[in-house]
């Protein structure tokens, strides 16, 4: 039973920083139709930089907050290249988020170089039952916790939050009454670098993070981002924390080299069997 | 610019345009197109190996990948959009985690030592004869798309693009011929690859990474969704620009890491400027250019398919 409830935690915990990534796209397309492929990217940048202010001898904390920051000016800089100019279309924006993607990985190699990184996260574990559960995972438990519950007042109560969320139910109407939507994407995409920033700094402790982990990152996060159909983050979240369990379960218990293909398989499984209740004609009616 | 970038570049085209034609033509994003291009090379690579004839294993290859593309599209084809999209990534990042365990399939190592591909005893050994093979078989693959797309059946591919509800309303059998499309754009990725494994003569789960099926949509949006040329234009363009970066960072006197940041970094830069200047892509754009130039009476253009937004 304890081995059970370990695997469980270190599973939420990885699932987490997977919904932080997932919330990030699921932000970004829902205001800008944009499917952001540099998301993993910001997660990488994050935690590279958290561990070089770190090695600086910056406290933690501090070290972890600069580095987010960081990553939500890279996000507000991707989001400039992508939104600015007028009359692409959602599939060139896409490739120039990839674009976006490649242009920093070369920066990354340059600052860091290739080999994989980490930094010390909160050490130690704690005893519950007779199960010793890590600090740090219950720290990406807590905090993705905390961010969640802050999201859903933001976009139903603040005058920004309702900006963002108007301009992701019709951003003709929105402009229409004068709401920037230029401008709001560019807040998305702060918030989605944010957001990534912040499953980088969360997770790069538990598991080293090299340039090219944003592949895996994406990859998880697209996974768990689909399931809300890219605009709703309460299904991204519950998809993220299945993926990571069955990850961490299959891991313990079975083979640790197929815990991709399963958890991959099970989402697709889902999916599928989502779409099929669904007829064609209620899909194109909730365009 | 080798005959080695040539028959890659080649071999690329094949697969782009038979993404095109699913892109462009009937709105179904894949975002696993080089698992086809996987499927049809460890076809063609095993069955060489176990010593079948080397030209049944060349035949097999685009059939294994469109039998594969038809049983996985019954149920993957009920996705749209972007989660169609995840589910052929997904596909892919299972075959190669199943690829790299199984001993039939030589685990990581892959399957080494393909003997060369005899046709009709003539044995194809070099660059030439397989760039020729490329050639014709991107030309042969260029004609089918072109008859299919100027046919009655290409209308209704476009039609369902549009509205799958009023495509299946006006009588186009919907779910048979997105079928249809995916087997056959999977049986040129199938084909391509088949090449492939004779060409370089071994196949590992690295040769066919995810990045390659992104490499692929890149190329066909490069070059211009919805036409044939736009495909072969910017798989070409691709195939050709990263081949010469990682030779700009082989050269003498660069440091170890060089190769990559520069193709990386260039590359990156060169998508994104493709992209907002000319962001219908290579062809059209260069096309548009040129009837301005002329001051010919453009007729009007059909916009591209756009991914279905979901709102």
């Amino acid at each position: 039973m304890s081995a059970f409830f370990q695997y469980l935690i270190s599973g939420l915990a990885v699932g987490c920083g997977f919904a932080l990534l997932a919330s990030g796209l699921v932000t970004i397309n829902r205001v800008t139709h944009v499917v952001n492929f540099a998301q993993g990217m910001f997660a990488v940048v994050a935690g590279m930089t958290a561990g070089s202010l770190l090695s600086a001898g910056l406290p933690h904390g501090l070290a972890e907050a600069a580095a987010v920051l960081v990553a939500g000016l890279v996000g507000l800089l991707v989001g400039v290249v992508t939104l600015t100019k007028p009359g692409a279309g959602t599939q060139s924006a896409l490739i120039v988020t990839l674009g976006a993607g490649f242009v920093a990985y070369a920066a990354e190699i340059l600052l860091w170089g290739d080999d994989p990184r980490s930094f010390p996260g909160l050490n130690g574990a704690v005893r519950v039952g007779d199960a010793f559960i890590q600090k740090q995972s219950l720290l990406v438990i807590g905090v993705t916790a905390a961010i969640f519950g802050l999201l859903i007042p933001f976009f139903t109560r603040t005058y920004l939050g309702k900006a963002l969320t108007a301009c992701a139910s019709n951003a003709y109407a929105a402009r229409a009454v004068g709401i920037d939507v230029t401008r709001m994407g560019l807040v998305a995409f702060t918030l989605g670098g944010l957001l990534g920033g912040t499953a980088g700094v969360l997770l790069t402790p538990l598991t080293p993070i090299s340039y090219d982990t944003d592949v895996l990152l994406i990859t998880n996060g697209f996974a768990a981002a689909v399931f809300g159909v890219l605009t709703r983050p309460g299904p991204a979240l519950a998809g993220a924390l299945t993926l990571g369990v069955v990850e961490a379960m299959v891991a313990g218990y079975g083979q640790a080299s197929y815990q991709t293909v399963v958890a991959l398989a099970l989402m697709l499984a889902i999916m599928v069997w989502r779409a099929a209740r669904r007829t064609p004609l209620q899909h194109e009616g909730a365009r | 610019m080798t005959l080695s970038t040539l028959v890659l570049a080649l071999l690329a085209a094949s697969v782009a345009v038979g993404l095109s034609l699913l892109m462009g033509y009937a709105g179904q994003v894949s975002l696993g197109q080089a698992s086809f291009y996987m499927i049809g090379g460890y076809t063609a690579a095993l069955m060489a190996t176990n010593s079948l004839p080397t030209w049944l294993g060349l035949l097999a290859a685009p059939a294994a990948a469109a039998v594969a593309a038809a049983l996985l599209g019954v149920p993957l084809l009920r996705l749209r959009g972007h989660q169609l999209a995840f589910a052929t990534l997904a596909v892919q990042l299972i075959l190669l985690n199943l690829a790299g365990q199984q001993s039939w399939t030589g685990g990581d190592i892959g399957l080494q030592a393909i003997p060369q591909l005899t046709v009709a005893g003539y044995e194809f050994s070099g660059d030439v004869p397989y760039a020729c093979l490329a050639l014709v078989t991107l030309i042969v693959v260029a004609l089918v798309s072109r008859n299919i797309i100027a046919s009655r059946p290409g209308r209704g591919l476009r039609a369902l693009a549009t509205s799958e509800v009023a495509a299946s309303s006006s009588g186009v059998p919907v779910a048979a011929y997105k079928l249809a499309v995916f087997s056959l754009s999977a049986a040129f990725a199938g084909l391509a690859g088949g090449i492939y494994a004779f060409y370089i003569g071994y196949v590992s789960p690295t040769s066919f990474p995810v990045l390659l099926s992104i490499e692929y949509v890149v190329m066909v949006v490069v070059g211009g969704t919805g036409s044939i040329w736009g495909a072969t234009a910017g798989a070409v363009a691709i195939t050709v620009l990263l081949q010469v970066l990682n030779d700009l960072g082989a050269r003498e006197g660069m440091p170890a890491t060089a190769p990559t940041v520069l193709s990386y970094g260039l590359f990156g830069t060169l998508l994104m400027a493709m992209m907002l200047f000319a962001p219908r892509g290579l062809v059209p754009t260069t096309v548009a250019l040129w009837r301005r130039r002329t001051n010919q009476a453009a007729p009007p253009t059909p916009k591209p398919a756009q991914i279905p937004t979901e709102t």
